[in-house]
């Protein structure tokens, strides 16, 4: 009796307990640290937050070096002998290898997929929302997609043009398209932001219509150069006239001005001024991959960062970008470069001012200034280690009104256009220099250097020029002295740099035109062997916008 | 132990005596019972043979009397002891030895949801005794196994203390996945993976409480547990009590450890010629300071400053006993182990306890459960205070003359002060734990019982950083940040498991187990920081600006759901046949994809036991064993990798923003490996000598891979997104396992023990995503990224992938090669690179053009070195002499490469740092004649190592000189002594009047030498964060220790 109820028991417990790792619930396990497709897309604020990442993180490891290291280290604005990050590109040395050149592309394609994935999961998936705001939020991602392809049009030509990563996942080994083609589609996207850009941002630094309008002008006028002959000397006017179009809109018709201050640009506290068409926006006390490390880089010493992170001592102005300097832009200069006996009143604010006495070996360099904005005191907490919080400018006004002047020279070698004066000599005027009544391409150029030097722009200048001018841009390069300068004597009173020409300093490359293209890097040709293959013409499915300056 | 039991039966037996009949013929015998050392034996059972109740045992020195009929015989028994039958003969003093039982007869061997006999094994399980762990200084488990098990080979990836180890049973079945076994302990299962090299998931536990420890290596033993078996599965059981009178036992050592090698770097003088040598060739700028190296001194050695000599103690108390029905065992435990490296530590406190208790005659029921608290000090690892103080230059001086920490003179591109960031800088993790396991067992009918049985496994760990403010030199840091993590870590696993037991007429033996089990495991994860401490004193985040403060929050949890069974059936124990089924759900899955089966069958024969090898002389047992199974694994890291994730990014002032986190396979699947195995045991000369051997191959399909793809996928850096895991291509491991037990010498005095284990893994991939398809593991420095490995179809896995060095450029006819048609065709040089001081030069190396296409560039790498060794061997040899005893264990590795990566910066004689003293012998260049021009056809080279390059001025050709190639990849063929072991038991005869049963005193030098020519610290290097594409990489990793500890083991 006893063994019978044993067992009765025995077998009633077990099947229970054998019930329970039945339920089907068991194996479904939501997660709480991140949404699923399924929930999200239903509402404005939801498109907002699915563009709102576009604007930081997926730049970052551009902005982290790269920005400089190319855009200012290659058109020799830079002299950093140590800094793996800057020098292979000043020195033309750069392989497939180098390190910045493999996260920039890769961080390009990053804001390319991010941008593919809001789009079509806003197309896919999207529910509740209507059309408009669908439209103004594929806006934004289409002028970050752009944008980045205006870039790797630039760098490295011929790339591969993606529009759904999900497919590409599955057969990732596939042809690059050919550079007009990119510039094409950089335009489709960016036209496309123009039409359906809010006027007005719809939260603080958010893009406009006129950040599209603003860098379509500068990717119309790019493209303009390009011919079969990249000495050709003349642009087509068709998209000379459409950059014009373009640069107008912002320039007349937006209702922004330049700031009064230059040095103002480059103050946390002026993140999203009037001036500012589209930056990046770093986060103050933001986690890694959010934040804007380019202080660390440039600061010359802990002095100036309250911390350790400041490896800025050999990362200076060149002698060839000091030399360039007109005696009177010391307003500019001051704000980008720091020169011997510079006093800088915010920063070390505790101490009444940083005085910049820094000596290389004995001589009177140049450190970098713009981008450094103090430590944590000096910014009201905003900066932290390895974070200066300054927005990084991808475009700012005054960038455009010089794309204005040079849209309107247009094919002429020089002009007195009043308009093109106005522009021109309202970014002289604010730098405390005296206005011209004549600009030619080699004052736009200069006005150009300087205005934008230290905000990545130089070397994209150069190459714009080398589509259509490719031995002066190349001639340029190869007699600026890269290999035999290094470090010179700069005196901020008489604007005069002096150095000594020292004949084994460096070991350079000459320019050539292969130069004037980044290499692929080796990771990706390795994988992918097609990329060094001829191009394959890219098929456009939806119809261009045509109706944008009517 | 031994005594425990003896008492035991004694007190059994003596309860049990009852008067004697006297027989007329009766006659008393006297006599003493001895093992074969001559050691008495208490309480043995002596019965007259036929009789029910005439029968004694003997006394405490092993005495006995009995009376008897004279011509009776004496059935003499002895639990451990084969029996003997004695003849009296009309003997009246009969002294009798009774010999030890081979051990593997009674051995019991835990595999999956209950035990075997070893004897009735049909799969392939190796085990390590505890004798073993008490004969080797470890502190964690899995260092346990290394060279004492067949088929198991074990690297520490790490010296430092409390650093995992990458632990590979039967060779590496998974690309991305882990490769680490699970471990079983008393059933609570723990993941060997921790996805790094400082962190080691079985830390928490104490190897002093493990009584056993059973590796299932093929799949017919390791398929009960289904999906998480396929790396293996190593059950561990701990001590338990036993009833009789408690034991007390305590057993602890202390030691130092100490660098068992350093490598040779510049010192001052060196480093100031050096120096020279570089601004000579307008490399840098000239040091005011080296004017007259000779007249320097020997400068700062960073290398000891970093490295000391480092205490190491522990302590372990265990009691352990229980009366008839309820048995106990209590431990307690404590090591400290400081790091050979400032910087570096590992404490850890262990409590653990045991009850098993018969409460109704038909119901069992026990709780095991065991308390952990570790404390790991990571600095040295966190901040690479290795490579730090490699490449940090002698004339910096650590201290000032005040003792406060010193730096260099500048801050640019100059090392920090690794000892002072050692010593300053706060970070370490503490981690708590709680296991447990209780279970409930009834007996329902004679041989059939049923099990309910709980587990968990909870554990907090939290880490500590502190980063003060200081000034090194020109380094000056005045941000005060802290940062706290704090983890949660859940598992818990509920089975009921039936089993069914009984023989049939006589030879039909059946054991049947079915069982279900439900697992789930998670973790939660909380961060926080803050900066702007007034002070470096205390160290709270409450103590920061608020305003600085950062968070972060994430968890994660994943369930297995399964079913199980087993059926055992042995014929006349000559046939043996283990068949087992299960079928595990998984929530890493979606829907339609979360089940899969997991079936295996093994045969055994035990040919000893047919009537033509019964009682063979020389064959004592002999069993031949056939195996197949399929088990799976699902450890991805990523819970959700079957759907579309949006993860959360911060912006300045939009609220939180959204990314795509990953791209989402919906099809994802179980891996799964099917694996052969035949083997062979065999005992000769009543089991003196015991061999066993397996053959086994093993294929793994559908493997769980995370897709290598381009970056323009948009899958590489930050923000992007995660690439997508698929279950893609196959690889197989095959190999031969031996293992040989021999007893050499087995004298009363004098005993000798031979041990040897061989493995031999041959590893290849099947297919990959695309016939092309390659895996990369990369490694970076600084910010460079390299391809140091490449895993592609018909090659073992992870492979070095790089350049070959072929020569070196001696003269200018070097630049010129004559090909097979007798054509001059200019040798290869680096892409972008002509003939030139800047360029290629005389002193540069010539790289193999592998593809032939006249230009040096990333497609002329190719392979250049396999990490899987050719075999690995451990060799033991155990003596015993009187009282002591000695043990010396080797182990080794043969055929295997490693890289030497740090070489590729500390050889490099153009670079700013200290470097390796063979940089000074770089290959100088002069010129052929001296008026001449310089012109690489005036140079050759007068002086430096045939085998190092020239200083090159320019860094395209310094870096193309040392990018990653042969030259950095070495023999990592090493012979170890592994272990030894000295120990002096106190004789008996003293100790028994102080009422001790045992005190032994010993020493143990663990990590004594290692035969190799690798350059580096030491060519034991394993996978970088147990990464299996980085395996045998050596970036500067933390040298195991040499260790020498004198202990003491006392029980009473």
């Amino acid at each position: 009796m006893k063994t019978i109820n044993k067992t009765i028991y025995g077998f009633f417990l077990a099947t229970i307990l054998l019930l329970i790792g039945c339920s089907k619930s068991f194996l479904e396990i939501q997660p709480n640290d991140r949404l699923t497709l399924d929930n999200f897309f239903q509402s404005e604020s939801d498109l907002q937050s699915a563009t709102a990442g576009l604007y930081n993180k997926v730049w970052f490891d551009f902005n982290d070096k790269f920005y400089y290291g190319l855009g200012d280290g290659r058109a020799n604005n830079l002299y950093a002998p140590y800094s793996d990050y800057i020098y292979p590109f000043t020195d033309l040395t750069e392989s497939s290898l180098t390190g910045p050149l493999v996260s920039a592309w890769a961080s390009f394609y990053n804001v390319i997929g991010q941008s593919n994935n809001v789009i079509n999961n806003i197309k896919k998936n999207s529910k509740g929302v209507t059309e408009d705001q669908k439209n103004a939020a594929i806006a934004e991602a289409r002028f970050m997609r752009g944008t980045a392809y205006w870039y790797l049009a630039s760098l490295w030509g011929n790339v591969i043009l993606i529009e759904d990563n999900t497919t590409l996942v599955n057969n990732p080994v596939v042809n690059t398209n050919p550079r007009s083609d990119v510039f094409e589609f950089a335009m489709r996207d960016l036209e496309f932001a123009a039409k359906y850009l809010p006027s007005a941002a719809s939260q603080t630094g958010r893009l406009t219509k006129w950040s599209a309008f603003g860098m379509l002008a500068r990717v119309y006028l790019s493209y303009a150069g390009i011919s079969d002959n990249p000495n050709s000397g003349t642009r087509s006017t068709t998209y000379l006239e459409l950059a014009r179009k373009a640069a107008k809109k912002v320039c007349e018709e937006s209702g922004l001005a330049l700031m009064s201050n230059y040095a103002d640009l480059f103050k946390v506290a002026n993140n999203n001024n009037s001036e500012s068409l589209f930056s990046l926006q770093w986060v103050p006390n933001g986690d890694y991959g959010v934040i804007n490390t380019q202080q660390a880089y440039f600061a010359v010493s802990s002095d100036i960062t309250g911390d350790d992170a400041a490896w800025g001592y050999y990362t200076m102005a060149s002698f060839n970008v000091m030399n360039e300097y007109e005696t009177a832009d010391s307003i500019r200069r001051k704000a980008t470069f720091m020169a011997y006996g510079d006093k800088y009143t915010e920063l070390s604010k505790s101490t009444g001012g940083y005085i910049y006495t820094t000596l290389h070996n004995s001589k009177k360099c140049c450190n970098v200034k713009k981008g450094v904005v103090g430590s944590t005191k000096d910014t009201d907490g905003a900066s932290s280690r390895m974070n200066s919080a300054l927005n990084t400018y991808m475009l700012r006004l005054a960038d455009v009104y010089l794309l204005y002047t040079e849209a309107i020279m247009g094919n002429n070698s020089s002009t007195n256009d009043a308009t093109a004066l106005l522009y021109f000599n309202k970014v002289r005027t604010r730098a405390g220099l005296l206005p011209k009544t004549s600009v030619t391409y080699e004052d736009i150029r200069h006005e150009r250097r300087m205005e934008l030097a230290m905000e990545g722009q130089y070397w994209y200048d150069e190459v714009r020029r080398s589509y259509y001018k490719q031995q002066e841009v190349l001639d340029r390069i190869n007699t600026e002295d890269r290999a035999h300068i290094d470090l010179y004597n700069y005196d901020k009173i008489t604007n005069t740099c002096t150095a000594t020409i020292n004949t084994s300093a460096r070991a350079v490359n000459t320019a050539t035109v292969d130069r004037l293209l980044m290499p692929y890097p080796e990771s990706e040709t390795v994988q992918n062997p097609l990329l060094k293959q001829t191009p394959v013409k890219y098929t456009f499915t939806e119809a261009r916008i045509t109706n944008l300056f009517n | 132990m031994k005594l425990t039991i003896k008492k035991q039966i004694n007190l059994t037996l003596l309860m049990l005596l009852i008067p004697m009949w006297i027989s007329a013929q009766v006659i008393t015998v006297k006599g003493t019972v001895k093992d074969t050392k001559g050691e008495s034996l208490i309480g043995v059972s002596i019965l007259e043979v036929g009789s029910k109740s005439n029968g004694t045992i003997t006394d405490i020195d092993g005495n006995f009397s009995i009376k008897i009929p004279k011509n009776a015989k004496l059935n003499v028994s002895y639990v451990g002891y084969n029996k003997a039958i004695v003849n009296i003969d009309g003997r009246t003093v009969i002294n009798i030895t009774l010999d030890e039982e081979a051990k593997s007869l009674t051995e019991v061997v835990v595999v999956g949801y209950g035990k075997m006999k070893r004897t009735d094994l049909t799969g392939s399980i190796s085990s390590v005794s505890n004798d073993a762990i008490s004969k080797s200084v470890v502190t964690s488990v899995d260092q346990i196994l290394q060279g004492r098990a067949a088929g198991v080979q074990v690297q520490q990836n790490t010296g430092m203390p409390g650093g995992s180890s990458s632990i590979r049973i039967r060779g590496t079945n998974s690309i991305n996945g882990s490769n680490e076994p699970i471990y079983v302990i008393d059933g609570v299962i723990i993941d060997g993976s921790s996805g790094s090299s400082d962190s080691n998931p079985l830390s928490s536990i104490n190897p002093s409480d493990i009584a056993s420890m059973d590796i299932l290596k093929d799949a017919s033993a390791t398929a009960i547990y289904g999906s998480r078996a396929a790396n293996g599965v190593i059950m561990i059981t701990t001590k338990r009590g036993k009833s009789g009178d408690a034991k007390i036992t305590y057993n602890g050592y202390v030691g130092w450890q100490e660098m068992p090698k350093e490598l040779r770097l510049l010192n001052l003088q060196e480093y100031a010629t050096l120096k020279n040598a570089r601004s000579a060739a307008g490399i840098v700028q000239p040091d005011n300071n080296f004017v007259r190296p000779d007249l320097l001194g020997n400068g700062t050695d960073w290398q000891a400053e970093l490295f000391s000599k480092a205490l190491m103690t522990t302590h372990n108390l265990s009691i352990t006993g229980g009366s008839e029905k309820t048995t106990y065992a209590i431990g307690v435990g404590y090591l400290n182990q400081d790091g050979i490296a400032v910087g570096s530590g590992f404490k850890r406190y262990n409590l653990r306890s045991n009850i098993d208790s018969q409460i109704k005659k038909w119901l069992k029921t026990g709780v095991d459960l065991s308390v952990s608290n570790s404390n790991q000090k990571l600095t040295v690892s966190d901040e690479s205070l290795i490579k730090i103080a490699l490449k940090q230059t002698p004339d910096v001086a650590a201290r000032n003359a005040d003792g406060s920490f010193d730096g260099p003179q500048t801050t640019e591109y100059v090392q920090t002060n690794p000892l002072g960031l050692a010593l300053i800088k706060e970070n370490y993790r503490e981690k708590s734990g709680i296991r447990g396991n209780t279970y409930l067992e009834a007996t329902i009918l004679k041989g059939l019982s049923y099990k309910t049985e709980f587990s968990f496994d909870y554990g907090i760990d939290n880490t500590y950083k502190f980063s003060p403010s200081y000034s090194f030199g020109a380094i000056v840091n005045s941000t005060i940040e802290s940062e706290r993590s704090k983890s949660y870590t859940k598992f818990w696993s509920y089975r009921n498991i039936v089993n069914y037991n009984n023989v049939f007429n006589k030879i039909h033996s059946v054991n049947i187990m079915l069982g279900q089990e439900a697992q789930k495991s998670g973790w939660e994860y909380i961060y926080g920081y803050r900066s702007g401490f007034v002070s470096n004193v205390a160290h709270d985040l409450s103590m920061g600006d608020a305003t600085t403060a950062k968070n972060a929050g994430s968890s994660g949890f994943n369930s297995i759901s399964s079913y199980f069974g087993r059926l055992f059936y042995s014929y006349d124990d000559r046939y043996l046949l283990t068949a087992t089924l299960r079928r595990d759900g998984s929530s890493k899955f979606a829907e339609g994809h979360q089940w899969g089966w997991f079936p295996s069958a093994a045969f055994a024969w035990k040919v000893s036991n047919e009537s033509f090898l019964k009682n063979n002389p020389t064959i004592y047992s002999l069993k031949l064993r056939l195996g197949w199974g399929k088990v799976g694994n699902q450890n991805l890291p990523d819970n959700y990798a079957f759907t579309s994730t949006l993860t959360s990014v911060q912006t300045a002032n939009w609220g939180t923003g959204m990314l795509s986190g990953n791209t989402a396979n919906p099809d994802l699947t179980w891996e799964s490996t099917a694996s052969s195995n035949i083997g062979v045991d065999l005992g000769l000369f009543k089991n003196r000598i015991e061999l066993t051997a397996d053959l086994y191959y093993k294929k793994t399909e559908n493997l769980l891979l995370q897709l290598p793809l381009p970056a323009y996928v948009g899958t590489t850096g930050n923000g992007s997104t995660t690439p997508p895991w698929a279950n893609v291509g196959s690889l197989q491991n095959k190999g031969l396992e031996l293992s040989l037990n021999t007893v050499n010498i087995d004298k009363k005095n004098f005993s000798w023990k031979s041990n040897f284990v061989f493995s031999l893994n041959r590893n290849k991939v099947l297919s990959l995503n695309t016939q092309t398809g390659i895996v990369d593991g990369k490694v970076t420095e600084g910010s460079e990224t390299t391809i140091v490995t490449r895993t592609t179809i018909g090659q073992p896995i992870g492979q070095f992938y790089g350049y070959k060095v072929i020569g070196r450029f001696e003269k200018a006819t070097d630049f010129y090669y004559k090909d097979k048609n007798g054509n001059l065709k200019p040798t290869a040089l680096p892409e972008g690179m002509a003939i030139g001081v800047n360029g290629a030069w005389i002193g540069d190396y010539i790289f193999q053009d592998v593809n032939n296409d006249g230009v040096i560039n990333e497609k002329d790498r190719t392979n250049i070195g396999n990490p899987e060794p050719k075999f690995t061997y451990g060799i033991t040899n155990s003596f015993s002499y009187k009282n002591f005893d000695l043990s010396i264990s080797l182990s080794g590795s043969y055929g295997n490469k490693v890289v030497n990566y740090q070489r590729r910066w500390l050889e490099n004689p153009a670079a700013n740092t200290n470097l390796l003293e063979k940089a000074l012998h770089y290959a100088v260049l002069s010129k052929i004649n001296n008026s001449g021009p310089v012109d690489y056809r005036n140079l050759y080279i007068s002086g430096g190592d045939a085998d190092m390059c020239r200083m090159a001025a320019s860094s395209a050709s310094s870096t193309s000189n040392f990018r990653f190639s042969d030259k950095f990849v070495e023999d990592g063929s090493y012979l170890r002594i592994q272990n030894i072991s000295i120990g002096y038991n106190l004789p008996k005869s003293i100790l028994k009047k102080i009422g001790i049963d045992n005190l032994k005193l010993y020493a143990n030098l663990q990590n004594v030498y290692t035969f190799s020519v690798y350059k580096g610290y030491d060519p034991e290097i394993g996978a970088m964060n147990q990464n299996a594409l980085l395996t045998g990489i050596d970036n500067a990793r933390y040298p195991s220790p040499r260790i020498v500890t004198f202990g003491l083991n006392l029980s009473f």
